[in-house]
Formats: C-alpha cells, sequence, structure tokens
C-alpha cells in the first residue's frame, strides 16, 4: 500500500536553558516510512529515543530538524513544520496519541470519555456511545464503571478506556505507546484484536510495546532504536 | 481583508501607559527584563501581539502578574483603548473593519452584541445593586431584547445552565459564594451567545472543588455552544484542561507560542521553561 508517512532526517535536540543551556540530542537524523494499513514497532531500550519518536510524530515535541510528511485528506503536509492550526484540526479528525497513561479530563465518565472523539467527528451522541458500549464489551469493562470517572480506575481499567478511545474515532494514524502493559493474558488479547481491526480497515499505526506477545502478533515491522539513532530495520 | 479560516486576526496590538519616546519599545521586553521605559518611565503593558484565533478555538495566554496577559483582553473587549495595532472579527462586516477604528457607539454595539467577558473579579462583572437576574437582564437588554417575559424566562434558563439555584434569581449576587457570584458572571457573559468569550483567571482565588466546577461549566459551553475563547491565566493546570494552543507572555511581550501540550511538555523559551519546571 501507498506510504502514509515519509520521515526524512527527524533529528531532536532539547536545550534546557534552567540548566545553563545544556544540550540532550535525543534523535539523530532519522528516516523511514510507514504504509497505508501497517503496524511498525518501534523497540529499543528505555532512553534509546523510541517516545521521543513518537511525540515528535504528533508535535508534542518541536522537532529540531528534517521532515514528517503525512498524505492527510486533503493532500501532504510537513508535521514538523505545519502550522499549529493545521494540526490541531488533524489531530480532531485523522491522527491520534495513545499514550499508556490515561489524561482525560475529570469528571467526565468513562462511556463520555470514549465517545467524545466520536462526536467531534460528526457521530450522534447515540451512535457514539453504542461504539463505547460495544468497544467496553470486546475490552470486557465491568459495566458498573461505564457511568463512572476514570480518574479513580485501576491501571489496567483506565488502560483499556484509553484504548477505546483511540481505536473506536478510526483514526488514519494511530501512536499506541504501551497499550498492553497492566493488562492479564485475555484483555491483552482483546486489545489486540482491535488494533488488528483497525489496521485492517486502513489505519497505520506506530506501536510501542515492551511485551513480546503483543510486538509479536502486532508488527510486522519493526525499528530498533540504539542511542537516538536507527541500528536495524527487522521485518517479522 | 476577507473571511477566511479565523474568527479574530490581531495584529502588533500595543498599549503604553505614560509617554513613550522613540525607543521606549526597544528599551523594554524580555531581553530588557523590564516593562518599563527606562529614559520616560512609560509603562508598555504589552507590545506588537499578533495571532489568529479560529472559529471553536480556544487560546490560552499564560504569564506572570505583570506580563501584560489581561490588559491584552481588555484591549479587545475596549475596556481600555489601544496604543497601536489592529484586530479583525469576522463576525463584524465580516471581519472587513479594524474594531480600534469604530465609533463608541459602533464599540458598544460590538461589546453588547458579539463579545462576552468574565472578570476575575466578579464586581468587575457584576453589578451588585441589581439582582442576580437582573444583571442578566441588563446584558440581553443591551443585546436588543425587549419582551421583560422572555427576559426573565431566559434569565432563569441561563442561570438554571450555570446550577445557580433560580430561587435566588432576585437575590442580589453581593450574597452569593464567590463560586457562586462567577457563575452568574458566566450566564451574564454568554446571554447574548457571543461567538467569542474572553475569561480573565476566572478560577483564581476560588477552592478548588468550586474552582473545578467553574471549570466544568466552562468546559460544558464551549463543546456545546462552539464558543472561541481566550483563557488567561497563570495556571498551567487551567491552560491544560481549557485550551487547543498558548500565548506565553513575559514583559507584554510573547516569547513563545505553540500547541498546549506542546508548550507544556517541549517548552523552547528559558521562560516557559521555568514556568513549567515551577509547576507543582
Amino acid at each position: 500500500m501507498a506510504n502514509l508517512l515519509e520521515i526524512r532526517g527527524l533529528a531532536k535536540q532539547f536545550r534546557l536553558h534552567i540548566l545553563n543551556g545544556k544540550v540532550i540530542n535525543a534523535l539523530h537524523s532519522i528516516d523511514f516510512d510507514i504504509a497505508e494499513g501497517e503496524i511498525l514497532g518501534l523497540t529499543g531500550q528505555s532512553g534509546s529515543g523510541k517516545s521521543t519518536l513518537m511525540k515528535c510524530l504528533y508535535r508534542t515535541y518541536l522537532p529540531t530538524a528534517g521532515q514528517i510528511v503525512y498524505q492527510s485528506n486533503s493532500g501532504p503536509i510537513d508535521l514538523a513544520a505545519a502550522d499549529e492550526h493545521a494540526l490541531i484540526a488533524l489531530r480532531r479528525t485523522e491522527i491520534t496519541y495513545c499514550s499508556q497513561f490515561l489524561h482525560v479530563i475529570p469528571r467526565v465518565p468513562a462511556l463520555d470519555v470514549v465517545a467524545e472523539p466520536l462526536i467531534r467527528r460528526g457521530a450522534t451522541r447515540e451512535q457514539a456511545l453504542a461504539a463505547a458500549r460495544d468497544a467496553f464489551t470486546r475490552l470486557s469493562l465491568p459495566a458498573e464503571l461505564w457511568d463512572a470517572y476514570p480518574a479513580t480506575f485501576s491501571g489496567g481499567e483506565q488502560q483499556r478506556i484509553n484504548i477505546a478511545r483511540a481505536v473506536v474515532a478510526r483514526p488514519r494514524f494511530l501512536l499506541l505507546d504501551e497499550p498492553t502493559a497492566s493488562l492479564d493474558a485475555a484483555t491483552k488479547d482483546a486489545v489486540i484484536d482491535m488494533v488488528l481491526a483497525l489496521r485492517d480497515k486502513g489505519g497505520a499505526i506506530a506501536l510501542i510495546s515492551h511485551d513480546a506477545h503483543t510486538m509479536n502478533r502486532l508488527a510486522s515491522r519493526r525499528l530498533h532504536l540504539v542511542e537516538g539513532r536507527v541500528q536495524e530495520v527487522i521485518h517479522a | 481583508m476577507t473571511s477566511s479560516d479565523w474568527l479574530l486576526r490581531v495584529r502588533g496590538l500595543t498599549k503604553i501607559y505614560g509617554q513613550p519616546d522613540a525607543d521606549s519599545l526597544a528599551n523594554t521586553g524580555p531581553a530588557a527584563a523590564t516593562n518599563i521605559c527606562p529614559n520616560t518611565g512609560a509603562i508598555v503593558a504589552c507590545a506588537d501581539i499578533s495571532f489568529d484565533l479560529y472559529p471553536g478555538e480556544v487560546l490560552g495566554v499564560v504569564g506572570e502578574s505583570g506580563s501584560g496577559k489581561s490588559t491584552l483582553v481588555q484591549l479587545l473587549y475596549f475596556d481600555q483603548e489601544a496604543t497601536a495595532g489592529s484586530a479583525h472579527f469576522t463576525a463584524l462586516d465580516d471581519g472587513a473593519t479594524d474594531l480600534f477604528s469604530l465609533s463608541s457607539q459602533r464599540r458598544r454595539y460590538v461589546r453588547n452584541h458579539l463579545l462576552g467577558m468574565v472578570y476575575q473579579n466578579p464586581r468587575d462583572g457584576l453589578n451588585f445593586n441589581f439582582s442576580a437576574g437582573g444583571n442578566i437582564a441588563e446584558k440581553l437588554i443591551m443585546a436588543g431584547h425587549m419582551h421583560v417575559g422572555n427576559i426573565r424566562q431566559r434569565a432563569g434558563s441561563l442561570l438554571s445552565q450555570t446550577e445557580v439555584p433560580v430561587a435566588r434569581m432576585d437575590q442580589t449576587p453581593r450574597n452569593f459564594s464567590g463560586g457562586m457570584q462567577q457563575r452568574v458572571q458566566i450566564s451574564k457573559a454568554i446571554a447574548n451567545q457571543p461567538p467569542l468569550l474572553f475569561l480573565d483567571e476566572v478560577t483564581s482565588g476560588l477552592d478548588v472543588s468550586v474552582q473545578a466546577r467553574v471549570l466544568d461549566l466552562i468546559r460544558q459551553i464551549q463543546s456545546e455552544l462552539g464558543i472561541s475563547m481566550i483563557v488567561v491565566s497563570h495556571d498551567l493546570g487551567v491552560i491544560r484542561m481549557l485550551t487547543d494552543r498558548t500565548l506565553v507572555l513575559k514583559h507584554g511581550r510573547i516569547v513563545e507560542s505553540g500547541l498546549t501540550d506542546q508548550i507544556l511538555q517541549d517548552p523552547q523559551h528559558a521562560y516557559t521553561q521555568l514556568l513549567v519546571s515551577s509547576l507543582l
């Protein structure tokens, strides 16, 4: 399939003014592509730059150099340099970041947390809530939690809400950071099946996971990072 | 200039108190580490502020006390007279007219019909000699509503929407709690259904639980009505919860702007790094 993303010469440097301008070189000239319908795994030790790379793709981190050319529904756009309003629009409709921790607005019930991105994309409230209920059933989230506030949920429960929120909106490009870290084996497979279903609909996914089972079932290709450089590309 | 993607386009907005000389702008700002002109003593409250606000966007403005962030929204709400700069607003003449070139009569029209403001201190936004309902009625009458029955009904529904007991509609907000005063102020500000709302430190000085309810209310209004907002706050938690994009002000200048998550996680400017690292 066609490339959804082409990343060339991506570099990230942090300059810490409060530590007398100390410079940290986190990524050095990274090149890779992600195709539509592909799950690309990012592997490497803690501190090798996996999450930094992911955050650069989402523009939570401002890339220092390089290009991230994304084929949006309205044409190619360089995410490294794009106007902030264009990024806000893409994040609303096409690109989703799913971190390993749930960062949601407090005091919103779990069902609404998951339904919200669908409503933003034009679904009716009923449709969005139905999709959220369906996702919770598939992830076996106890029904008594559906109307409660996720802030007080366990790690595994929060994680499932996080995944459901990211996947039901069917993003064209999904960034997944440790989606199965605090889940039991059965729930892990339910999450993996949901992600595979998204891929089968043509979604592209970048995945970080330290769990071998998750990585093996999901990623067809892996970039192995060492100290901010791509050391090798592994084809499964 | 014709209407395009933006709702509000601000260029070169500047406010100086006192008598500046030719070098006042050059001698102030983050590099000079002051906003007081060393030659004349003129105070440069904000200078050369430019940004676009999109429909439905929530823009945060952060900075320490005296950085010019409140001045910025007060200039746009005509509470103060701008020294220089322009502001175009697509809700007026399709964005063709500079707001600062308007007559005082037209300014009143824009303020009453097209804008809303919530101040830090409820005393600035409410008249404590009127009842809560009367305050909302005042805004509705100025926005051209004339039918007394309709006004009363609308005031009642606004108050219940913001969880102010309708039974207290005829009492003066002077006797309300701080959180309730703030909710009356929000009811008044959105009474005319403005496309643009300014919020100036609206949760400062409230208890955390009350703060949370006011923030929930603002988020709810934003998602239901799609109002564009400029949220001024020194509290990065408020900025993180409400905004898509953020401007960081210091000594009256924008030192950094970006997506809110980028400002909070990858701040570029030394001042923003200090601000973020000061988060509790």
